[in-house]
């Protein structure tokens, strides 16, 4: 079908709003991207000349190393829990989804701590054994402590995606795999991966993306990246305009990324057309495979969640009276109401375009969301700096309208307001609910939708009770992701927020930027405590539904 | 059929417009209707809306973008309130970020004050034509001399001094001289200091080009990054921790960490800051490298006269002593008294050069830093 064509067939309420969503993301994006055609100063070749070979290759190795390895646990963990039973499954089925709750940089200062000096493992075995460990021995650092931090807290990502994915697509190929004869390693390479890739590759980006846009952690560990490079550019050198150059190629690279990964699965489709059968029906472990299975679950969920929340408890002990002021109520409602607002309108602008990509099988439609979501790969602040742009313009635009409303000339209403911080999440979280909500979509037939037009149903007929029955759990699953990032969110909250308005994050980034980590602890378990509130709901509607 | 979906789409539209008005009354609501900072444009409407008791004691309100983020400041801000009927609001952020708002927000910005640690980015602020000259008698008097912007842009609030902390067990002080003598074959392997993008790092390089010459300041900053006993990592208080570890022998700190180590909640800090001895380096030549913590009038500000006030607030010698107790910096008000640590380090020489220079000679440093490999 030729483009034109396509596009008059389904020209359509769907495609403009879609296209209004899109355009509304797209333009602080594109700001950051125009900082490509912006003359080059002399600062630039010094970054080209030392900085660029070192970043790039730090930020490669960082990339694949934290992205195999936070894929290979989220997938093999995934399997176990969906595939087999043993003792404690059905905790760690959720359970495995919680290292997300720790925010990175939070969790870097908390193990990079612990395992220091003065931290509460080499100081026991100095105070109560009189051992000396050698310098160097387990502390975390450098690229061992980024790519361990990274690694343990993004995993999840990969589970939460695949462990959904298996479990709502239907268990028929993997019966059948049985039938025929595999088990254990064999099904799971040959049947369980191969099937799960739309899920896995959903997962595995958004590890990518966010290692890519990290901050905290890569500069708290002392690695080199290409986030790094931004701001000792921005910083270092007051240099906004090579800083934005570099994260223009940043964004360059994600969406080539993108487009690789899609060319390469062109000709695959993922839909089952026996969504709706009976669910995968687990093996169960006996003996030593059980207790391994078990054991390997409780290492992962006490590395990545227990043993830091355990010491956060402990430093909040030592420093809760002198931390605890009357605005923590505020600080709660602040995180809250702006998290709350941002998800619901991310999730509704992912299902929109998410539903346009799926009526426009094009190749520019498929770009256009990507670069939708590229905002999730560039580091916070750069977003931020495009979010402002666009909205003191709108300011700008407007300022007839405050005046006759009675403002002042040239006040800056929508960008002193909760708006600006609001945009600024969308824009930097849609990845995180459009790749749950796409990865849905994937695995609903197209048949369905064409059936139900056939059958006399408009687009928006075939949406509300077609497709939205099944991708009820995929919107849930990026609702509770999406909600999750936007309480640990740091950079855009510093930068785009009116005034007296802090956060958790923001309370908990206070103390920590001053190396006070132990005063930062309070904040920081509350935000975790939040965050694991949104899971709880989740879980809860989930087993409403399913049951 | 097209009807009933059409008006669905416009009906998602809607709620979503919805919940962008709604986003904003919810966060209004949220942060107690602190954010009328539209209002402060037209300080008389201000005032209308203030409820009744408010405007009495004489109302109007101050707005700050900070890069500072101590508790301290807060406890201040909310006394100053209680004393004026002034209210502080507040932005805080990283400076070089709060100075691209500022530069974007223009003449339209809502700010009176940027207020920052480094004399280099208060400079920035400054050239960046941010900034306006403070008349005030009360500040010329209350703040040591040095220690205010050449024309008067910013004035400053705290210093702190970056010094050499040794491990007593390991080095004789006698060992110890100047920031220079650092780069010297004697200390290869024993040294230790956090990552070159710390804007402390670059601040002492930048003060070391301005005395040295780019020259010796590059062989400087290679001989550092020779010396270095290991990778940089982690923050000051890490490097300290490092020497009594025995990772090295000495290491390039801020005086303030030593002091917050000492008073640490955590018994094995406080253990560290008593096994480490602090040297301030350059006595018999150039002086100690300090830094300074400052404010800055915002050239569009609306609310000069409150901000000023604030000013003097700050720098009155109660709240002086206040910060430096809680911080150990040192206080910028000569009648202050130091807290008994800072006391007990005795006086010592400072560096004597403009601010200013951090931030001119700042992309020089950096470059040099990433020339000569100092990570």
């Amino acid at each position: 079908m030729r483009a034109s064509k396509i596009i008059r067939r389904y020209t359509n309420g769907w495609l403009i709003a879609s296209l209004l969503g899109a355009a509304a993301i797209l333009l602080p994006i594109l700001y950051v991207m125009s900082g490509l055609l912006r003359p080059v100063n002399e600062n630039w070749s010094a970054v080209k000349a030392y900085l660029l070979t070192d970043y790039v290759l730090g930020s490669a190795k960082l990339v694949l190393s934290t992205g195999l390895l936070a894929t290979f646990m989220g997938v093999l963990l995934a399997w176990l829990v969906v595939g087999y039973t043993f003792p404690l499954r059905r905790f760690y089925r959720w359970a495995l989804v919680l290292p997300l709750a720790v925010p990175p940089y939070i969790a870097a200062y908390t193990y990079g701590t612990m395992t220091s000096y003065t931290g509460i493992i080499q100081s026991t075995l100095r105070n109560q054994f009189d051992i000396r460990l050698p310098h160097g021995l387990i502390e975390l650092s450098s690229t061992r402590g980024a790519m361990f931090t990274l690694s343990i807290f993004l995993f999840p990502y990969v589970f939460l995606l695949m462990r959904t994915y298996l479990e709502r697509q239907s268990g028929s190929y993997i019966e059948n795999g049985r039938l025929l004869g595999r088990s254990g390693w064999s099904l799971f390479t040959r049947v369980v991966l191969p099937i799960s890739r739309p899920a896995i590759i959903a997962g595995a980006m958004l590890v990518t993306f966010e290692v890519l846009s990290d901050y905290g952690v890569a500069s708290y560990f002392g690695v080199q990246t290409i986030s790094t490079a931004i701001f000792q550019t921005w910083f270092g050198m007051y240099d906004i305009d090579s800083a934005m150059r570099l994260a223009a190629w940043l964004l360059v690279i994600i969406v080539a990324i993108f487009l690789m990964e899609r060319l390469l699965r062109r000709n695959r489709r993922y839909g089952a057309l026996s969504s709706r059968s009976k669910p995968l029906q687990p093996v169960r472990l006996r003996g030593w495979a059980a207790a391994a299975a078990t054991a390997g679950c409780t290492l992962v969920f006490t590395i990545g969640f227990a043993l830091p929340v355990a010491q956060l408890i402990l430093w909040t002990g030592w420093t809760y009276s002198k931390v605890w002021r009357a605005d923590f109520a505020h600080l709660l409602v602040n995180t809250l109401t702006g998290a709350a607002w941002a998800t619901i309108i991310v999730m509704a602008l992912a299902v929109l375009s998410a539903k346009a990509v799926r009526m426009f099988p094009l190749a520019g439609a498929y770009a256009l969301s990507r670069l939708m979501t590229s905002g999730y790969a560039i580091p916070g602040a750069i977003v931020a700096i495009g979010i402002l742009a666009v909205f003191i313009a709108l300011d700008g635009w407007l300022s007839p309208l405050y005046v006759w409303l009675g403002r002042a000339e040239g006040a800056l209403v929508l960008s002193m307001s909760l708006t600006m911080l609001l945009a600024g999440y969308v824009v930097r979280f849609m990845a995180t609910g459009y790749n749950a909500v796409e990865a849905g979509y994937d695995k609903i037939p197209r048949a369905y939708t064409e059936a139900a037009l056939t059958l006399g149903h408009r687009q928006g007929g075939v949406f509300w009770r077609v497709e939205l029955p099944l991708l009820r759990q995929a919107i849930l699953t990026g609702a509770a992701l999406t909600f999750i990032e936007i309480v640990k969110e740091l950079p855009l909250t510093l930068l785009l927020r009116p005034f007296n308005f802090d956060t958790l994050a923001t309370r908990a980034y206070q103390y920590a930027i001053d190396e006070r980590i132990y005063e930062a602890a309070l904040p920081s378990l509350l935000l975790v405590a939040l965050s694991l509130l949104s899971v709880a709901i989740v879980l809860r509607l989930e087993r409403g539904r399913v049951r | 059929m097209q009807a009933s979906w059409k008006s669905w789409t416009i009906g998602a539209a809607l709620i979503m417009a919805l919940a962008l008005v709604a986003g904003c009354g919810g966060g209004n609501g949220a942060t107690g209707a602190k954010n009328n900072s539209q209002g402060a444009a037209d300080p008389a409407k201000t005032t209308q809306e203030q409820p009744a008791e408010q405007t009495e004691q004489t109302g109007g309100e101050v707005n700050i973008y900070t890069a500072r983020h101590y508790d301290v400041d807060a406890e201040l801000y909310s006394e100053f309130t209680a004393e004026t009927g002034i209210k502080v609001n507040v932005i805080e952020g990283k400076a070089p970020e709060l100075i691209e708002k500022l530069k974007r927000e223009g003449a339209s910005t809502p700010a009176d004050l940027f207020i920052t640690v480094d004399g280099g980015i208060l400079n920035t602020a400054k050239t960046e034509g941010l900034l306006q000259p403070i008349e005030s008698a009360v500040l010329d008097a209350q703040i040591g001399e040095g220690l205010t912007d050449t024309d008067k842009e910013w004035v400053g609030l705290s210093t702190r001094a970056r010094v050499i902390v040794y491990a007593k067990d390991r080095v004789e002080p006698s060992e110890l001289s100047t920031y220079e003598a650092l780069a010297d074959e004697k200390w290869k392997g024993r040294l230790l200091v956090r990552s070159s993008t710390n804007l402390y790092n670059q601040s002492l390089l930048a003060s070391l080009i301005s005395i040295d010459g780019e020259e010796a300041a590059e062989r400087w900053a290679a001989g550092i990054a020779a010396n270095l006993a290991r990778d940089p990592e982690g923050g000051d208080r890490d490097q300290a921790k490092a020497v009594v570890a025995g990772a090295g022998d000495i290491a390039i700190m801020n005086t303030y960490y030593v002091g917050q180590m000492s008073v640490s909640d955590d018994p094995e800090e406080v253990k560290v800051a008593e096994q480490v001895g602090v040297f301030f380096p350059n006595q018999e030549t150039t002086g100690t490298h300090i830094n300074i913590s400052g404010a800055g009038l915002i050239k569009h500000s609306k609310n000069q006269a409150n901000a000023i006030k604030l000013l003097e607030f700050l720098t009155s010698k109660t709240a002086q002593e206040k910060i430096s107790q809680a911080n150990f910096e040192y206080p910028v008000n000569a009648e202050a008294k130091l807290p008994e640590l800072l006391a007990s380090w005795g006086e010592f020489k400072t560096q004597q050069l403009d601010f200013a220079v951090y931030g001119e000679n700042n992309p020089k440093a950096v470059e040099i830093a990433n020339k000569v490999g100092w990570k």
